[in-house]
């Protein structure tokens, strides 16, 4: 069923549920903080008696002493730190093949805050929420502190010295050496690798990557000679078609591919309006397809079917496996669009499969895509790993070949599917050494600890891409005795061309190494100092790329019998790999484990997707009747395990799906949450297949108590569609205007979408719209405030929806610019996350196969606020600069505010979620790991990443998106310093220098050169304001959301 | 009748408070002399700095009117003009320093300035340094009632007592010339009244209520707060003798929000050479060099100080001390004072350098921080320096004069907030201010004489706390 003018967010909102209307008309959960969970057993009494006792007791505490407090300067004062100002340093984000310029934010020599550097020319100053969240892993207490020996799971403490010439001893016996690692794109750790094989022959290298593309790689090997991935131009690309590769998401180089892909898809002059054209296939709904104009669902199975069907359309051939009768149509009609687009158009594909690969390269080299929009010249690094290495391995270490392993930043004890073999496996090794940070799964297996650094604490470079260089470097002094790996491999290899005197003798190999060969190659510098400090100040160094041109390798032959069959049961698996916890890589960090999943927005684990189903009627509910929260017992290939159910929209009848990096075991407070489903990876030829045929699911009864899914909560406006004639929601708000006005709930302003062959007549409409409200909302008692806000400056954002791709990396900048805390998964089931941004996801058209808007929302800092006129204290109130202000010390915690605001966005802190006082009472909820003696935040160590130019806030107060109020007054400080008018550059919020995109836009409203009007009038009558109709008068404007669908494909 | 007698009571109670405000006070006098004298006048009152020494000033005027002073000190050069004779003395003694006017005080302010030199002068002046506080030791603000106050409240509570016999009275008289029986009260039943009670209750709630909130509002305010230092630092001699720029110290107060302490490498700039003090010779110059591992004797740092034992130190450090002693007083070797003096001396330095978190004498001076503003409010030096161009004076006192330094400013918002109100912003100079179209429009204008800072937002809560 179609439906045509209305979003929704879920099924409850579509069946419009009695628990969803009532949900939705509160601000605050049901559940509130009197029930117990057996610990906190207060009621009402005792809070009275203990307000009283403590009031008492406050008064007597404060009136006695004031502590005395220390001032405790430098004794050799650094010249280049001035207390109190922030220092940026040029450095890389790099975990494996994820890769993200970045500036690191230093205060007082402490990191607190990721950016991105603008000067890169593969991320573009865009970042990604791993690289904003990898600030935290720094400081986390469960890193391996010394070097040592391991055993049940600690580390025993050894020198350095020792360790060195123990594992020496081992490694010069002779056995074979076998190093486990993921991809690797550092040039001078790839020296250091050398000169460590130099020195022991008899070693090898197994490569392989959490969530592999080694077919990719093989394919490219077969079809252009090159065990490469090419770069992709999705900016030079009019129709692009995705095989089930989440590019914006989570493949490859997402946060490049995202920059590209918004290029095509911004709104920049609404008249002439010109558009890419997206196509995914896929069956689970991921967070590309959910950026798609059309998404063609086929089942995982089919997918190298639907590949070859795709190439029979275009080479006029004929055979190959049998794809479904809808996707098999739609995929005709993807073949003529991009025939047109000849020399214009990108196909890619997710597929771990060979001959899936070769079959894209020859469609693109079909369409004359080769060289153009798949470029060679370029070649990226940031994928290398081939999973069939390190089965190899298992066979080898299995066989009593291997002497000593070498564990690198991998973890195959959790990421291989076969990881009871390959413990078996590596446990027959006598020596096993880890460079791993901390005690996770493979370095519980192992009997030497090597840690190394953080990357913050690390030298180091990087080529993500040929002739792309890019520079690590360390922003403070290691806070634990950790050494980094690379220069453990060269104390162990004997290196030469280490200088041991010096404090930092990698930095030393680093500079020689940049002077040498690097310096050579490059034209631009003249002194190899210089090359060193230039490049080292920019973090990046780019050459230009050497041409490499490169054919179809005629002699590699299409084999539709190589492509992956078509299963033919009733019911299918996908696994796929999330923007934030990747392929569990990143489960310890708890900023991205609290970042909602994009499309399910489910919180802290990882949950099964399951189809809805639509009884053709009016019913629409949970593939077998399944609610979310259910616990249903899945068996895939013979193997079980207990999963909670989230339905998801857009998720392909007759499949399900599940997120890998669930369920880790060992190594950070990720522990326990999801379940790890990597058992569940079939390989074929090989490789892994990210998908299984052979699934049964069965309820349980039970439910997850705390299913943690911010979905329902802080939802704005009620809809009241399909039922609309009998459920009256709300008399007075009905009664009160006609469609789509005026504060009736039925169809309210929040999101507009078209697509671009309706835009001229949107565009009309979206005027008259505007005309409507603006005639509404002068019919006012209140005196006009426009020249009042009219001097001096003003605030105001721009979010663009169009390229606005749901990545969630605004999301966690702010948490970490704010202070916003971890509040943890009980919490969060509770609706009580404190995110300032968060980003609402809202379906549309069809409910088998819907559009998705992601609509990012933060205070819109009204001027005419509604919740400033209910706070009883004048906690909250307006800036002559447009600010809606929020003085936590005068919150008494009424909590007006929220329930008065319109876009829900204030969060109330119910707990002490950032141990501000020490009430052991009050430290009972908040969050703490698992195994931790206290609260995540009561770590002094986690406290750290705090920016202290924002207030922590304690219990009792609201709290909400200031604008980034501190990056406000810093530029209005430099601007006045330097005696000039305010910039745009001066002052731009954490969401708008985190996006990948470039989507938000925030600046001077009273400035009308600024980019923020400059936008927000290109966009013309597509631009908004939510409830724009309700005359609160935001500050916000978003841009309607605009498809290319190809309409022949909805039919 | 009862509720308008009451009226009466409190209005008159309320005028006692505010015309007592005017009694001179040692209190009151402090503060003018420090606002109005202190740059000129030397505040021990003995000796002379740019004025005369102020101590015994009543008596040398004493055989003139007083309001002979008091011209003198409204405006000096008027008084010199007509030929007075003490003033033409002390003009032909100081000339051609000139003493500022001080047309706007009033007789009792001078009264209370005059009180003020007095008891320092005579000595009992713990006024002016404000309480020597040890900084373990609780931090409680003291507040008298002065007995003024009690004085007055008597006699005014007896004089509404009176009043109320009065109209009782009179009322009686109206009822028996009436016909009614008059109503007899004696003072219990009248204490006991409906009316009084509830006056009581009235006033009493009122009392406490202002006293709470007063002191609720001064919770953790700590004016006048002067913590002993580590390092007996003189500003006085810094700033005040030797006229170091504030900054030159203090250097990150135009670049950041903290004006931080200097670390012991600035010190080192100038006490490399100048290696003794001139109040405490050695004692509190070779804290630095042994914070900081600077061998005075050699002129040189101490390669890997680090490294080095407090016995070490001990011996380059006693050495140190006592070479100079001996060169001070012409001896050869110590004597029985100078052991004295270098091991009090040491002791000192190990006091100041080493406590509980330092196990050793390396390393940072740790400073007691004086002046500490609340958590949630946010201040930046250079707003106001770098900006706004204010003295540092404006805020923290008559620095320069301070042997020790105290807490000069209440640093409470109410003191921020005022300060915001009447500063004129430099509206003109700066091109960043170009934007308030509508205020330099009105300027010019004529509508508007000038642009406060709370003009530009200067109130608003997240100017401070965010």
């Amino acid at each position: 069923m179609h439906n045509d003018n209305g979003i929704w967010v879920s099924t409850e909102d579509l069946m419009q549920e009695a628990s969803f209307l009532q949900s939705a008309e509160k601000e605050f959960s049901v559940e509130n903080i009197d029930q117990t969970d057996g610990k906190w057993s207060t009621n009402r009494r005792d809070f009275l008696k203990l307000l009283g006792f403590g009031l008492g007791a406050a008064t007597v505490a404060a009136s006695c002493e004031i502590p005395v407090k220390k001032a405790i300067p430098y004794v050799t004062k650094p010249a280049d730190i001035v207390p109190g100002v922030a220092n940026y340093f040029a450095s890389s984000f790099v975990n494996g093949g994820d890769y993200c310029a970045v500036l690191v934010k230093t205060r007082e020599g402490r990191p607190i805050k990721i950016e991105g550097n603008t000067l890169s020319g593969i991320t573009a100053g865009g970042t990604s929420a791993r690289a904003q969240a990898s600030v935290l892993s720094l400081y986390d207490n469960r890193r391996i502190k010394f070097a040592g020996t391991i055993a049940d799971s600690e580390v025993q403490k050894k020198s350095w010295a020792d360790l060195d010439k123990e594992i020496k001893a081992k490694l010069g016996a002779g056995g074979n050496i076998r190093i486990i690692t993921q991809t690797n794109m550092s040039p001078t750790a790839k020296l250091a690798l050398a000169e460590f094989t130099a020195k022991y022959p008899n070693t090898t290298v197994a490569t392989y990557d959490p969530v592999s593309s080694a077919a990719l790689l093989a394919a490219n090997q077969a079809s252009f000679g090159k065990f490469v991935v090419p770069s992709y131009h999705f900016d030079k690309a009019d129709v692009i078609v995705s095989f089930n590769a989440d590019f914006l998401g989570t493949w490859i180089s997402p946060v490049e591919y995202a920059r590209a892909y918004a290029k095509n898809r911004k709104i920049r002059d609404a008249k002439g309006m010109k558009m890419s054209r997206h196509y995914q296939v896929e069956s689970h709904m991921s967070l590309s397809g959910s950026n798609a104009d059309n998404r063609i669902l086929v089942k995982p199975s089919e997918q190298g079917a639907a590949i070859v069907a795709l190439y029979n359309a275009l080479a006029g051939t004929s055979g190959g496996p049998q794809l479904n009768e809808k996707a098999a149509a739609a995929i005709k009609k993807v073949a003529e669009d991009l025939k047109k687009a000849s020399g214009k158009s990108l196909v890619v594909s997710g597929s771990n499969n060979v001959m899936e690969q070769i079959y894209v390269n020859k469609i693109n080299d079909l369409l004359g895509n080769i060289n153009v929009t798949v470029d060679f010249s370029a070649a990226s690094n940031q994928r290398q790993g081939d999973e069939r290495q390190i089965f190899r391995l298992i066979e080898e270490m299995n066989a009593g070949q291997v002497a000593v392993a070498i564990v690198w930043n991998a973890n195959p004890a959790y990421e291989l599917p076969n990881a009871d073999k390959f413990k078996e496996a590596f446990a027959k090794v006598g020596t096993r050494i880890s460079f791993n940070t901390t005690v996770d799964e493979t370095t519980a297996q192992c009997n030497y600890a090597a840690p190394s650094h953080h990357l913050l604490e690390s030298w180091g470079d990087v080529e993500p891409k040929a002739g792309h260089y890019s520079l690590v470097q360390p922003t403070i002094a290691p806070l634990f005795e950790t050494r980094q790996a690379e220069l453990s491999l060269l104390e162990w290899a004997d290196s030469q061309n280490l200088n041991r005197q010096d404090d930092q003798p990698y930095y030393q190999y680093l500079v020689s190494n940049w002077a040498g060969d690097l310096f050579q190659k490059q034209s631009k510098y003249s002194t190899p100092a210089a090359f060193w400090d230039m490049s080292l100040h920019d973090g990046v160094f780019e050459m230009p790329a050497a041409e490499s041109a490169v054919t179809f390798n005629a002699a590699v032959s299409l084999n539709p019998a190589g492509v992956t069959k078509p299963s033919g049961t009733e019911l299918e698996i996908s696994f796929y790999e999330t923007v934030n916890i990747g392929g569990g890589q990143y489960a310890h960090n708890p900023w991205l484990q609290e970042m909602p999943d994009p499309v399910n927005r489910t919180v802290w684990g990882n949950y099964l997707s399951v189809p809805l189903e639509w009884d053709g009627v009016n019913n629409i509910d949970g593939w077998k009747g399944f609610k979310d929260g259910d616990n249903v017992e899945v068996e895939v290939n013979g193997k079980k395990l207990t999963c909670t159910v989230v339905r998801t929209f857009g998720q392909m009848p007759g499949t399900v799906s599940i997120a890998l990096g669930g369920g880790r075991e060992a190594g950070g407070c990720g522990v326990g949450y999801g379940v790890n489903v990597n058992t569940w990876l079939p390989f074929e030829g090989g490789m892994l297949q990210y998908f299984a045929a052979d699934v049964k699911i069965k309820a349980t009864g039970t439910v997850d108590k705390h299913f943690a899914s911010v979905q329902h909560h802080h939802t704005m406006g009620v809809k009241a569609m399909g039922k609309e004639e009998n459920a009256v929601i709300n008399v007075d708000e009905k009664s009160l205007g006609y469609k789509g006005f005026q504060g009736s709930l039925t169809d309210r302003s929040i999101i507009f979408q078209t697509t671009l062959n309706e835009l001229p007549k949107f565009a009309e409409e979206m005027a008259e719209f505007h005309k409507e409200t603006k005639h509404l909302n002068e019919q006012s008692l209140y005196p006009d405030y426009s020249d009042y806000y009219g001097t001096g400056v003003k605030w105001g954002m721009y979010v663009d929806l169009n390229a606005c791709i749901g990545c969630g990396a605004c999301q966690v900048a702010c948490v970490s610019e704010n202070n916003v805390p971890v509040v943890g998964k009980k919490e969060v089931a509770r609706h009580h996350e404190m995110t300032w941004l968060r980003i609402d996801r809202y379906f549309y058209g069809d409910f088998e196969n819907p559009g998705v808007v992601y609509q990012p929302m933060m205070c819109q800092h009204c001027d005419n606020a509604p919740c400033e006129n209910v706070c009883p204290v004048n906690a909250t109130n307006h800036s002559m600069e447009g600010l809606n202000q929020m003085a936590y010390n005068r919150c008494i915690g009424t909590r007006y505010c929220a329930n008065n605001c319109p876009y829900k966005v204030r969060r109330f802190n119910w707990l002490d979620y950032t141990t501000a006082d020490t009430w052991p009472s009050n430290e009972e909820r908040v969050f703490w790991a698992e195994g931790d003696d206290k609260p995540f935040y009561a770590d002094d160590l986690v406290r750290m990443v705090l920016n202290p130019d924002v207030t922590v806030r304690t219990r009792g107060v609201i709290e909400k998106c200031s604008f980034c109020i501190q990056r406000i007054q810093e530029g209005k400080l430099t601007s006045k310093k330097e005696e000039r008018a305010i910039m745009d550059n001066d002052v731009r919020s954490a969401c708008q220098t985190a996006c990948p995109t470039g989507a938000i836009v925030f600046g001077n409203l009273n400035n009308p050169e600024s980019e923020v009007n400059q936008l927000r009038n290109g966009a013309g009558a597509l631009a908004y304001q939510v409830l724009e109709e309700i005359n609160v008068r935001p500050g916000v404007k978003y841009s309607a959301k605009i498809r290319n669908t190809n309409e022949e494909l909805l039919s | 009748m009862l509720l308008k007698r009451i009226c009466w009571v409190f209005i008159l109670a309320l005028l006692a408070t505010a015309n007592s405000h005017a009694a001179p006070t040692k209190e009151a006098g402090k503060e003018l002399f420090i606002a109005n004298c202190a740059s000129c006048h030397n505040k021990n009152m003995k000796d002379n700095l740019t004025g005369p020494a102020l101590g015994g000033v009543e008596e040398r005027w004493s055989g003139f009117p007083r309001k002979d002073l008091y011209s003198w000190i409204r405006n000096s050069q008027a008084l010199i003009a007509t030929g007075h004779p003490r003033a033409t003395e002390l003009w032909n003694k100081w000339k051609p320093t000139l003493m500022s006017n001080f047309t706007g005080l009033t007789d009792e302010q001078m009264e209370s300035m005059l009180l003020y030199i007095d008891a320092q002068y005579k000595g009992g002046g713990d006024v002016t340094n404000g309480p020597k506080v040890d900084p373990a030791a609780s931090k409680k603000e003291e507040s008298s009632i002065p007995w003024l106050f009690v004085g007055m409240a008597i006699i005014l509570g007896l004089l509404a007592f009176a009043l109320m016999r009065i109209i009782d009275n009179l009322g009686n008289v109206a009822r028996v010339q009436e016909g009614e029986a008059p109503i007899q009260k004696n003072w219990v039943t009248s204490l006991t009244s409906k009316g009084f009670v509830a006056f009581a209750v009235f006033a009493i709630t009122l009392l406490f209520g202002y006293k709470s909130v007063d002191n609720a509002t001064r919770m953790g305010r700590e004016q006048n707060y002067q913590p002993t230092q580590p390092v007996a630092f003189s500003h006085k001699i810094h700033a005040g003798v030797n006229k170091i720029d504030c900054q030159y110290c203090h250097d990150s107060a135009r670049r950041s929000k903290q004006s931080s302490i200097p670390g012991s490498s600035t010190c080192m700039n100038c006490h490399a050479a100048i290696k003794k003090g001139t109040i405490s010779g050695t004692a509190e110059i070779t804290k630095i060099f042994a914070s900081i591992g600077f061998d005075p004797i050699a002129g040189t740092y101490i390669p890997n100080y680090e490294s080095w034992s407090e016995k070490q130190i001990e011996d380059l450090y006693k050495k140190w001390i006592g070479q100079e002693y001996m060169a001070a007083n012409t001896l050869t070797a110590l004597d029985e004072s100078g052991r004295q003096t270098v091991d009090n001396q040491w002791d000192g330095l190990v006091k100041a350098l080493k406590d509980d978190t330092n196990g050793k004498i390396q390393g940072p001076i740790e400073w007691t921080r004086i002046h500490n503003l609340a958590d949630h409010a946010y201040f930046n030096h250079s707003q106001h320096v770098a900006v706004g161009k204010i003295e540092c004076q404006k805020c923290h006192g008559p620095i320069q004069e301070m042997e020790e330094v105290y807490q000069y400013s209440t640093l409470g918002m109410g003191w921020c907030i005022t300060c915001h109100r009447e500063t004129e912003v430099k509206f003109t100079d700066n091109a960043y201010y170009n934007q308030y179209e509508r205020y330099h429009k009105e300027l010019n204008e004529g509508k508007r004489t000038k642009v406060t800072v709370a003009d530009i937002g200067g109130l608003e809560c997240q100017k401070c706390h965010y």
